[in-house]
């Protein structure tokens, strides 16, 4: 015993003496330490990350990286997603909107401080279409040709009225292909730079990529280089992936600085050293009611699918909703060119329901309503709107099954329309109402209501007539027309237009919320 | 929750035998066994009576929304403006028979197999076994989360899950006591008296098997309703707008400010899994005089 | 699970095989080793016919809204990932490059499953370790009390409070202490392996707090602790209750036997008898325990890492499972069934050498 607690005391004398040289050699982890021009912002964001390669990336929090990491040719200033400014080019277009040419203003520079060329553009734009990679589709059928060091100019088959719109996706930013071709990047298919550019940035944006992990944080330092006009305030940004309710503990708790989730009802209950940012998002939540009579009868039938637009109460989905929200007026978001008018939006009338309800012959026959039960969009959850749908339908009754599943399994039937009703939103690809055409009959989401490309002429000759374009004020009229028709006789049911609350710490300036790309981190700024 | 039912393999299948409950119960075991049956029955009633008990529809959405409990509700409302008390009273009726019938099937299923392994012996043992071995190599919740993932959510589902992951303990645990009875000189000879196997294992073995199964099975009813409550949680159990306790906790995660969300089904999935802890325990004490030696504890986690 | 003690228990019942050739403790450990190989065979097996049974296709899961509506990206995405061969074939190819430690690429990070799993699995062996350490101090501390003092109100209190410790729900115990302690209190930092003004240690174990100590940050150190705190509180709850039973039970039975009578009538002091006898004695059982309890504790991370945000492999379990991301669930389910094959493993060799009657069973 007595040799035994002399070997503890050896133990723990040993390990007293390791303490104090562990203290003595002690450093900070800290990363601000005593420099105080150095800088933390932390930022709270909900992760749906897959990628920070620009060609491959096309989730919201990949576009918020990105917009710091990297530059467009063409931009948004702010919020103002409705107006195109130069970005590292200039834009002079034909007047069939085919022929698109981009000058490079030439005061940029990458973050290694080489010089932004016209090849590393053609590269970049060429990567994007030849990678097949989420954002391809953004430049279907544009051919990008060099025409000398600093021009470069697209052409397209067809009229693309939208393109100077989509150029301004962070998607599209502009990478130096010098550095990237040296790390195995091409512009086919066989491009190995992902990896690459999952551990560095090779663009010219405001901040450089110091570190990223797609399922917990991404870091970001300032870019050296960056001589553009949104030289960032904040010399290090920690966007952490943490839940909507979580953030707002953390936003009140101090240990974030912003919190881009929050939902309707979590901003409300913030104040004091919080401010809060409240603004439409550009998605839209909408019903689909299947109109192929193959998958049912009853939602293909023209006086059920009426009943239900007239029994839904729109005010009563805005107040469970919360903070921000508004009843989407059609499908296309009310910031957008050709949006209508909260006039114009479908109104409640259970009167009119039981009505219609009684003319479509329905007899209270379960229908299915699928959603997907693990989307939370701007803090709203799927579940909850759908069992206040379920709620409200069975007070004119309908009865309504729900059946939800987890989105990676649900999406299979969206695609294939083979639900019945479902509840999905449409983020837009790029802010230009010619991407709500795909809500027309025989188009992507159309199919997905078992809407065929005959079924309504009507509508198909307004979708034609928007397709070709026109001027601002014409492809205006040509969308609300379309949108009207659309919210008389289609399968859709434009429900919430989601609000986006950001919440900030007030000593946060500069919070302005972009639908493309949430905020734009540079842009932020200290009190 | 799902740990290991470390029991199975503890229940020394030799000094085992079923004798007719002495109750000799500890001192203390005793009482709380009472207390915990008596928390159990008052679950199980409101099982059966919530219909009746509840103040309001449990799926009807007519109050205002995130209310804190007093303003005439006790337990607050929901998101959807649900009244919280008369959820966390329907959700014993959803959670509590699904638990019971999951633990009769476990029993069903994993006695079964286990006695004909243990009895026949040979592949048929080595077999059975096997398969036990295989489904044991996994964590319980892991392997049931995969499971449930690829049926699909909905409690039915989240119910075969659990049945997979749960019935092996139960074929282990019999086919030990079967075998240390096999050997034994009355079911020897037994069968030297040419009974059908059958005869022998329902006549002379079932009823000396019994007493240990029944204390397995009364200590895994918390663990099955944990376990099926967790599934839910994790949103692969109970479909909207099904009030069910776990589903209600994951709700909750999304209003966190609103405690009373999260903090009354919580308790509810506390209390009624103590309590048929407790009876599990006591029914051990009494039922097995060594049962104080008896390692582990018998308890899942 | 039940695991090694009782394949030794179950084994008894067997009649003993003939031709010794080897030493009986080498069969015995040849025979669980290849035992434990087989199991891992099926293992995947088992994994990979349950993610083939989703009924969704994870080219929708894992490409955008548009991409998937173009056949060549869908065809360009299924030739990448082998998807577009028979299941058979896959899962031939999935084994092969098993052995050369491949354990394919996840279709929701784009990265090798194995280099995901190596960062994920430091996260999650923290709290695991923290956990289990800090269980085995509690429960052998409060087992002990309760042996020594069985029948006594206090051997009552902790049977109760073991049995309520083991019938919490750890998804809810997670949010009430986060709420209490965090949100309401401010003693917890919140969620996390690390505060963001803090940079990662410089990368040695994966383990934040060992990184931290090396690099000699010990304020990182103390960052890092402090985010461990809630997380293994809340699974440590879980397994004390189980720990306590155990080690109240195996102490019991210790001091029943002669060796320890004879000690206890010579009358050593009682601090003695329990150091040197009686916790010697029964840290067998109690080995057998931290076993299981590693398994549980495995199972408890999958509902709590959510609750805090924790990057582990219980968080990236989920992701995968409900991404579709048939590499992502397979490298995890098999990882989780190894690394539960190899501590019971472990425990059953223990059990070989420290327990003659098992191996010559």
């Amino acid at each position: 015993m007595v040799y035994r607690s002399a070997k503890t005391r050896i133990a723990i004398g040993s390990a007293v003496v390791a303490l104090a040289l562990v203290v003595t050699g002690c450093s900070s982890g800290k990363t601000t330490g005593s420099n105080s021009a150095a800088k933390t912002i932390t930022i709270d964001k909900a992760f749906d990350l897959k990628t920070a390669d620009p060609g491959r990336m096309y989730e919201p929090t990949g576009e918020l990286v990105d917009k710091a990491l990297y530059e467009t040719l063409l931009t948004f200033k702010g919020g103002d997603v409705s107006k195109v400014v130069p970005g590292l080019a200039t834009l002079t277009q034909s007047a069939d909107a085919k022929t698109f040419t981009l000058t490079l203003t030439g005061t940029h520079k990458f973050s290694d401080g080489s010089a932004i060329t016209a090849d590393d553009v053609v590269f970049s734009l060429d990567r994007v279409i030849g990678v097949k990679g989420n954002p391809s589709f953004l430049l279907d059928g544009v051919t990008v040709t060099k025409q000398d060091a600093k021009t470069v100019v697209l052409t397209t088959k067809t009229a693309t009225p939208a393109l100077p719109a989509i150029l301004a996706n962070p998607a599209l930013g502009i990478l130096n292909s010098k550095v990237v071709k040296a790390h195995g990047g091409t512009t086919t298919d066989k491009d190995a730079a992902e990896k690459y550019l999952n551990t560095h940035s090779a663009g010219s944006g405001p901040y450089i990529l110091s570190s990223l992990n797609l399922a917990s944080q991404v870091v970001l330092t300032a870019n050296k280089n960056y001589d553009g006009s949104d030289k960032p305030t904040y010399t290090r940004v920690v966007i952490q992936n943490v839940e909507g309710p979580t953030q707002k503990i953390n936003v009140q708790g101090g240990s974030a600085d912003v919190a881009l989730d929050l939902s309707g009802t979590q901003a409300t209950g913030l104040s004091g050293s919080v401010n809060v940012t409240s603004d439409p998002s550009a998605n839209v939540i909408f019903l689909l009611l299947n109109q192929n009579p193959k998958i049912s009868k009853i939602t293909s039938n023209p006086s059920f699918v009426k009943a239900v637009k007239e029994a839904i109460d729109y005010s009563d989905l805005v107040s469970i909703a919360g903070k921000g929200t508004s009843q989407a007026p059609g499908v296309v978001p009310s910031m957008f060119l050709g949006a209508l008018g909260a006039s114009d939006a479908l109104k409640t009338d259970a009167t009119a329901a039981k009505a219609d309800l009684a003319k479509s012959g329905y007899k209270g026959q379960s229908v299915t309503l699928n959603f997907p039960s693990d989307i939370t969009l701007n803090g709203i959850e799927f579940p909850t709107i759908a069992q206040r749908i379920q709620s409200q339908l069975k007070a004119v009754g309908i009865t309504i099954n729900l059946a939800p599943a987890p989105v990676a399994t649900e999406l299979d039937a969206y695609r294939n329309g083979t639900e019945n009703i479902g509840l999905w939103y449409w983020g837009p690809d790029y802010p230009d109402p010619s991407d709500y055409l795909v809500f027309t009959p025989g188009n992507v989401v159309g199919l997905r209501a078992g809407w065929s490309a005959t079924a309504d002429a009507g509508i198909s000759s307004l979708a034609a007539a928007a397709t070709v374009g026109g001027t601002d004020t014409e492809r205006a009229a040509q969308f609300e027309a379309l949108q009207k028709a659309l919210n008389t006789s289609g399968p859709f049911i434009p429900l919430l237009q989601p609000g986006n609350n950001i919440a900030a710490k007030s000593t946060v300036t500069g919070v302005v919320y972009n639908s493309v790309w949430t905020i734009d981190i540079a842009a932020l700024g200290k009190k | 929750m799902s740990l290991p039912t470390v029991t199975t393999d503890e229940i020394d299948p030799g000094k085992l035998r079923w004798r007719r409950p002495r109750l000799r119960l500890g001192r203390w075991s005793a009482p709380l066994g009472i207390a915990g049956a008596a928390v159990a029955l008052i679950w199980i009633l409101v099982a059966v009576f919530a219909p009746l008990i509840e103040p309001h529809d449990p799926l009807a959405q007519n109050l205002p929304i995130l209310q804190a409990p007093g303003h005439g509700t006790f337990m607050g409302t929901d998101e959807l403006g649900r009244d919280v008390f008369s959820r966390v009273l329907s959700g014993a009726s959803v959670t509590i028979p699904l638990s019971l019938l999951l633990v009769v099937m476990s029993v069903l299923i994993g006695a079964a197999l286990g006695s004909i392994a243990g009895f026949f012996g040979r592949w048929v043992d080595e077999l059975i076994m096997r398969i036990t071995d295989l489904v044991m190599a996994f964590p319980t919740v892991i392997l049931a989360m995969v499971i449930a993932a690829a049926l699909g959510a909905s409690l039915f589902n989240a119910v075969l899950a659990a049945l997979i992951v749960s019935w092996p303990s139960y074929a282990r645990l019999t086919r030990g006591l079967v075998l240390s009875l096999r050997q034994s000189n009355y079911v020897v000879s037994g069968q030297l008296l040419g009974f059908s196997a059958l005869r022998s294992l329902w006549r002379d073995i079932a009823p000396n098997i019994l007493g240990p199964i029944l204390v397995l099975a009364s200590l895994d009813i918390g663990t099955a309703i944990l376990l099926l409550s967790g599934l839910s949680f994790l949103g692969l159990g109970a479909k909207p707008p099904t009030a069910e306790w776990g589903s209600m906790v994951s709700d909750a995660v999304q209003n966190f400010d609103s405690w009373w969300l999260g903090l009354f089904p919580g308790l509810a999935i506390l209390t009624v899994v103590v309590a048929f802890n407790f009876i599990g325990d006591a029914l051990r004490d009494a039922l097995d005089p060594k049962s104080n030696t008896l390692r582990g504890g018998g308890l899942t986690l | 699970m039940t695991s090694s003690p009782a394949s030794g228990a179950v084994r008894t019942g067997k009649p003993a095989r003939t031709a010794p050739a080897a030493h009986p403790f080498v069969r015995y450990a040849v025979r669980r080793v290849i035992t434990s190989i087989l199991l891992v065979i099926g293992v995947t097996l088992v994994t990979f016919v349950l993610t083939n049974l989703v009924p969704g296709d994870p080219v929708a899961a894992a490409l955008g809204q548009r991409a998937a509506e173009d056949p060549t990206i869908v065809a360009h995405f299924r030739a990448e990932y082998g998807l577009d061969k028979p299941l058979v074939l896959q899962y031939f190819t999935y084994l092969g490059n098993l052995v050369h430690g491949n354990l394919g690429v996840s279709t929701t990070t784009h990265n090798p499953v194995a280099s995901d799993l190596a960062k994920a699995l430091p996260a999650t062996l923290e709290i695991a370790i923290g956990a289990i350490v800090l269980s085995v101090i509690i429960g052998v501390v409060l087992g002990t009390v309760a042996a020594y003092r069985r029948g006594k109100v206090s051997d009552h209190v902790l049977r109760v409070v073991s049995l309520a410790g083991l019938s919490v729900p750890t998804f809810w115990l997670a949010l009430v202490l986060y709420y209490v302690f965090y949100f309401k209190l401010h003693i917890a930092p919140g969620s996390g392996r690390l505060s963001s003004d803090f940079n990662t240690p410089h990368t040695v174990t994966g383990l934040y707090t060992i990184d931290a100590l090396l690099a000699g940050q010990l304020d990182t150190f103390f960052d890092a602790l402090s985010h461990l705190f809630l997380p293994v509180l809340v699974l440590t709850l879980y397994t004390v209750g189980l720990l306590t039973r155990f080690v109240r039970t195996a102490v019991l039975e210790i001091l029943d036997q002669d060796y320890v009578r004879a000690a206890r009538a010579k009358g050593l002091p009682t601090r003695t008898v329990v150091w040197s006898y009686v916790l010697r004695g029964a840290s067998i059982p109690v080995l057998t325990v931290v076993g299981l309890a590693f398994g549980s504790l495995l199972s408890g991370t999958v509902l709590v890492e959510s609750i805090f945000s924790w990057p582990g492999i219980g968080s990236y379990a989920y992701q995968a499972a409900s991404h579709l991301d048939l590499p992502g669930v397979m490298g995890v389910g098999l990882l989780i069934g190894v690394m539960y094959l190899l501590v019971n493993l472990i425990v059953d060799l223990l059990y070989g050498i420290l327990d003659p009657r098992v191996r010559i069973a």
